[in-house]
């Protein structure tokens, strides 16, 4: 077939294509999806998602198990959101030892505390890094006094969590009754509580929130000429976070979510296109060459056809350890059945077709007949097959993933989905960590079933309905 | 006729079995010969545990005979072709030996006993399943076929289109969290609740814990069944001996109940069966995700404790039952189509 | 054929129009035309011309997206037209007009017996006990030259030959006034065609029916039909007695007289064919005027700005062209 044909029929077929309203829908999905994948490093805030993502200290700022931050408009009280504040009003005292100040401000309006508040910075050499708090109701106190010794350039993390913990019940025992303070485990006390509480008589017990502009100002004094620090930024880690919420190990779901749909667009895609390819050839040169050839191949076919795919594919998974290519392989190796019957069906007619005859007598080859002649035909046949396996591949390595045989070191919705099972997410009620991989999963589904079915439609015309 | 039809395909499905499991066999021999090894080896170190009177070289003299004696019973000291096709053997005669982990419900470790219990559980789930779903798309698939192009037909096609790429376990996650935790109404997996209500509130029980799976199930499938058959139908009643029937003046309602669908049925039957010959891949998953203790689960659990022999045997009995599924089909497309059944010309 | 029987069919003035999506396609367009009882009346014409559609349309059931437009349909002294589908399936469609099929097409349910099929039409407007039923059944499969086990067969079993057999035998047994048939020997080889043939000539004679034999086949057309009807375009070309159409006189429309110079005769020598140039036109949008005039070489000014009427030229004999009936 000539470009000119191809693309004579191409436009065609598009014209019909057209007309089909859910095949339009399936194709406007498809290119959203094909936008998601391409733009994906802008409009996820981890954009290293994909090659980091059984990477703990990537997300170590992050809280674990966090819902997405739409949830608080759903809420009355309302959560912090987890963001990252980089403004700061800088001051260097010089002197015999360089002090360097970093003020944050943090505009706090929520009704619960966050989980923790972080500090980075880029230091190197011998330092005291101290972290003082401005409350909004005057307050100020430092809650971090800690020594750092570190080589070249690495990032110095302080958390107020974990590095502040003694603080925090001084400040608490300056305003809070008698009683409490008997009665509460010092280390029980979660130090941002309290910080963000408004100081009076039993405040551990009923916190309430002090919303107001909060400014905190790391200082770095550099013990030696040699020390420096600098790029610092503020983490806040949130109730809420992300679009999608985090999961139970601190990662961003919408992240992963984003960066899961190149893999599945690709496992679904190189899947179909080659066990179709695989089925079509097969089928044509099964009924090219008829007789004996086609009946062992048919008996071959028959074998293929006759194992159900996921339990051979869930055992070979257990015993050889696969990778994702491996396991596209395995997958091609008996999606390829599909479309066999159908298209030896057509070819055993077309076979008989007078221009196949004229080919011959013109000294064609077999291998010419087959691929330059019957193939090109059939293979518009088996688009709508294409379209509709496309979803089975995804379906088929999300299962696979999700009984823990898949491939870890890549991000598809099905290892989502298996971190999520075992992570308890279905007891706990961590629908943000369950519904969107899955609902990813449907909607390409959806998407490639339009597609699939428009095509079957055109392609199909005794199924037209006047 | 139609008896050396049915031999004939029953005879098929046979050899095609024992062909695959011989592949299954080859496939997997390095595998299943190092389980047996390692069974070997524990099974001599429990024996010789109790020895304590004998020397450290007599113990080993010991060890060495008993080896020898066991890879001889195992066959694992003739030539690997002969080891293939003993594996093979054993696999169809269900002796699969014992698990390396695994207990059945009585403490036994042989394989087949642990599979075989598994069986009706999950018969019993997916068969009702399929009845209803078959009933119920059918039903449907025949009303849109009547008023095709309508409203009722579009949109249910919509819906066929938009639940086909969906998971069925995933869907079950979600029913789990909504209908057993956040709205308490069903319970959250498992055959019944534990311990087990006696007579007929035991049938109720299975029934109650068989509740949400089935729908989930239900959701899913019966759409996929009435597309299908609307779309056969819809092509059976362009064919000519439709319009004869209705010159002849047949009533409608004969025509669509009788002519009609007397003839789709094979074709719908096979493929309604089909499909859910192929969703028996899913449903291992789905077995997991409700603990529903049939095959599925098995797997599941099998995978989690790398217990090889198990594996082996569902694989085989899982090929078996997906085999005999296909023969059945084509045997009950050759009872329903008369041209099979009666076959040639008078 | 006594002229001076009764007209058990009248069609006046009938359309049937198709309803497309990219417009009414009118493939019969106001033709008219009689039975007599006793006669058999040939519809004649090329691939598309609307005989088919005119077949089926006499028992009021036009393949969608086909629809009666106008026109009456006058059987037994009844406008089956008017007549609701209910009352039409019940008391007209096999009683008073019964269709014989392409024996040759997929025209019996695969799944039921003969016996079964024939049984189920034969109680759904007759009133009788099962034996009685049977009877008849067998009676008139004897008729047509079948013998009894027919009954438990089913059509795939069957030949080409027998099935047409059995539709023909289907047609009669309700002893309906009109029977239709729709090109009832083209598919089969010429053997059983002229079976086929006698058969229905015997039939015919025996009980007096009076059939409507549509087919494209000429030589066919001569053996069987008493009168013929020449179509073009859905429009009546030509009426006229087997005589006046295949006699040495010849027909007198332009159409007929080249669809009879095609058709090949054995024992004339012929050094070429001769065809009509050109294809018949888009009924989608038909010519003005006569519609064959621009395949006509006779055609005259008039003939393309309007349609010429159907007129009698002689007893028995109308045309529908200008040139011919211009001295009438």
């Amino acid at each position: 077939m000539k470009m000119k044909d191809l693309k004579f029929w191409f436009k065609d077929f598009w014209n019909e294509y057209k007309k089909v309203k859910f095949g339009i829908v399936g194709f406007a999905f498809l290119i959203i999806f094909l936008l998601l994948m391409i733009f994906e490093p802008y409009i996820v805030p981890f954009s290293q998602a994909s090659s980091r993502w059984r990477d703990i200290t990537y997300w170590d700022d992050n809280p674990s198990g966090a819902p997405p931050v739409w949830t608080n408009w759903f809420s009355s009280k309302k959560s912090p959101e987890s963001e990252k504040i980089t403004k700061y009003q800088s001051e260097v005292i010089e002197g015999d030892l360089k002090f360097i100040n970093s003020t944050f401000e943090y505009d706090y309006k929520y009704d619960k505390a966050p989980l923790d508040i972080i500090f980075h910075g880029k230091g190197t050499g011998n330092m005291t890094m101290i972290v003082k708090m401005e409350r909004p109701d005057g307050e100020t106190f430092d809650l971090v006094q800690m020594p750092i010794q570190t080589d070249g350039g690495n990032d110095i993390r302080i958390t107020l969590d974990k590095d502040s913990g003694a603080a925090a019940f001084d400040f608490a025992q300056k305003f809070e009754n008698e009683e409490n303070l008997q009665h509460v485990d010092k280390t029980s006390v979660k130090p941002l509580d309290i910080y963000f509480a408004q100081a009076k008589s039993d405040m551990l017990n009923k916190i309430e929130p002090l919303k107001g502009i909060y400014k905190f100002t790391v200082t770095a004094i550099l013990l030696d000429q040699e020390s420096s620090y600098e790029d610092p930024f503020m983490v806040v880690s949130g109730r809420v976070s992300g679009i999608l919420g985090t999961d139970n190990s601190k990662r961003d779901i919408w992240s992963g979510v984003v960066a899961g749909v190149k893999w599945a667009l690709l496992i679904g895609l190189l899947t179909a296109v080659i066990a179709v390819g695989i089925g079509v050839v097969y089928g044509v040169i099964s009924a090219f060459y008829g007789g004996f050839v086609d009946s062992i191949m048919q008996r071959i076919f028959e074998l293929f056809a006759s194992t159900p795919l996921l339990p051979v594919l869930i055992v070979m998974s257990a015993v050889f350890k696969p990778s994702i290519w491996t396991m596209i392989l395995m997958m091609c190796a008996f999606f390829w059945t599909g479309p066999v019957k159908t298209v030896r069906s057509m070819a055993l007619q077309i076979k008989e077709e007078t221009y196949i005859e004229a080919s011959k007598a013109v000294g064609a080859s077999n291998a010419r007949l087959i691929f330059k002649h019957m193939v090109p035909i059939l293979v518009p046949y088996s688009f709508a097959s294409m379209a509709l396996y496309v979803p089975s591949a995804i379906v088929y390595e999300a299962t696979i993933s999700l009984i823990g045989l898949g491939d870890a070191t890549i991000v598809t919705w099905g290892q989502i989905l298996h971190d999520a099972l075992k992570g308890g997410a279905v007891l706990t009620g961590l629908w943000w960590w369950v519904v969107p991989p899955g609902i990813m999963i449907a909607l390409m589904g959806m998407t490639f079933a339009f597609i699939g079915f428009a095509m079957d439609k055109i392609l199909q015309p005794k199924l037209r309905t006047r | 006729m139609y008896w050396k039809y049915a031999a004939k395909r029953i005879f098929y499905g046979i050899v095609m079995y024992i062909i695959l499991i011989f592949i299954f066999s080859v496939l997997f021999n390095a595998t299943n010969e190092a389980t047996t090894k390692a069974q070997i080896e524990e099974a001599l170190r429990a024996e010789t545990t109790k020895m304590r009177n004998m020397d450290v070289q007599e113990v080993q003299k010991y060890i060495a005979e008993r080896r020898a004696y066991k890879y001889h019973l195992y066959h694992l000291d003739q030539p690997i072709f002969q080891r293939i096709v003993w594996r093979t053997i054993d696999t169809i005669t269900l002796n699969f030996g014992n698990s390396t982990n695994i207990k059945s419900a009585k403490g036994e470790r042989d394989v087949w006993t642990i599979v075989s219990e598994t069986i009706p559980r999950t018969i019993l789930l997916f068969t009702t399943a399929m009845i209803l779903e078959l009933i119920l798309g059918v039903w449907l698939g025949l009303k849109k076929a009547q008023r095709a192009g309508g409203v009722l037909d579009k949109s249910t096609s919509i819906a066929t289109m938009v639940v086909y790429g969906m998971p069925r376990w995933w869907l079950g996650m979600i029913m789990i969290m909504f209908f057993a935790y956040q709205v308490n109404i069903f319970p959250s997996g498992g055959l019944h609740t534990v311990p087990p209500p006696q007579g007929f509130a035991y049938f109720l029980d299975i029934i109650y814990h068989m509740a949400l799976p089935m729908l989930t199930l239900l959701i899913i499938d019966f759409w996929g069944t009435a597309y299908l058959t609307r779309n056969i139908v819809l092509g059976t009643l362009q064919e000519d001996f439709v319009m004869s029937a209705r010159a002849r003046g047949i009533p409608e309602n004969k025509v669509l109940f009788g002519h009609t669908m007397r003839t789709s049925a094979p074709p719908i039957v096979t493929m309604a069966l089909l499909s859910l010959l192929s969703s028996v891949s899913g449903n291992i998953l789905f077995e997991g995700i409700f603990s529903w203790p049939g095959m599925g689960n098995l797997y599941w659990i099998a995978i989690e404790q790398n217990d090889v022999p198990v594996l082996m045997g569902l694989l085989a009995i899982t090929t078996a039952l997906y085999i005999a599924g296909l023969v059945i089909l084509d045997l009950i497309y050759g009872f329903l189509d008369p041209r099979i059944k009666v076959g040639g010309k008078a | 054929m006594n002229e001076n029987n009764e007209k058990i069919l009248q069609v006046n003035n009938l359309k049937v129009y198709y309803y497309t999506s990219k417009g009414t396609v009118k493939a019969v367009d106001d033709i008219s035309f009689f039975l007599r009882k006793g006669e058999t009346l040939g519809l004649v014409g090329e691939s598309g011309c609307g005989k088919t559609t005119t077949g089926v349309a006499l028992l009021k059931m036009p393949t969608p997206p086909g629809k009666i437009a106008g026109g009456e349909i006058i059987i037994d002294g009844q406008n089956i037209v008017e007549l609701s589908e209910k009352e039409v399936r019940k008391n007209v469609r096999w009683e008073k007009i019964a269709m014989v099929f392409q024996g040759a097409m997929n025209c019996l349910t695969p799944v039921y017996t003969i016996g079964k099929q024939m049984m189920e039409t034969l109680t759904e407007h007759k009133q009788m006990n099962k034996e009685d039923a049977m009877k008849l059944i067998v009676k008139y499969l004897n008729l047509v030259g079948l013998p009894e086990h027919i009954v438990n067969r089913y059509p795939h079993e069957l030949s080409g030959g027998m099935k047409q057999r059995v539709v023909i035998a289907m047609a009669l047994f309700l002893e309906p006034k009109v029977i239709v048939c729709d090109e009832p020997t083209t598919a089969l080889d010429v053997i059983v065609q002229a079976q086929i043939i006698n058969l229905l000539k015997d039939l015919k004679q025996k009980l007096n029916l009076s059939f409507i034999f549509i087919t494209h086949d000429l030589a066919t057309e001569a053996e069987v039909s008493d009168r013929i009807l020449v179509m073009y375009a859905g429009k009546v070309a030509e009426i006229g007695t087997n005589q006046q159409i295949y006699g040495k006189q010849g027909p007198m429309h332009p159409y007929t007289q080249k669809l009879l110079k095609a058709t090949p005769r054995i024992h004339e020598k012929v050094d070429e064919l001769s065809f009509i140039p050109g294809t018949p036109p888009d009924l989608l949008d038909p010519p003005k005027g006569c519609r064959f005039h621009l395949r006509c070489s006779e055609a005259m000014d008039i003939c393309r700005e309007k349609e010429p009427q159907l007129i009698e030229v002689e007893k028995d004999h109308c045309v529908a062209c200008w040139r011919c009936t211009k001295n009438v």
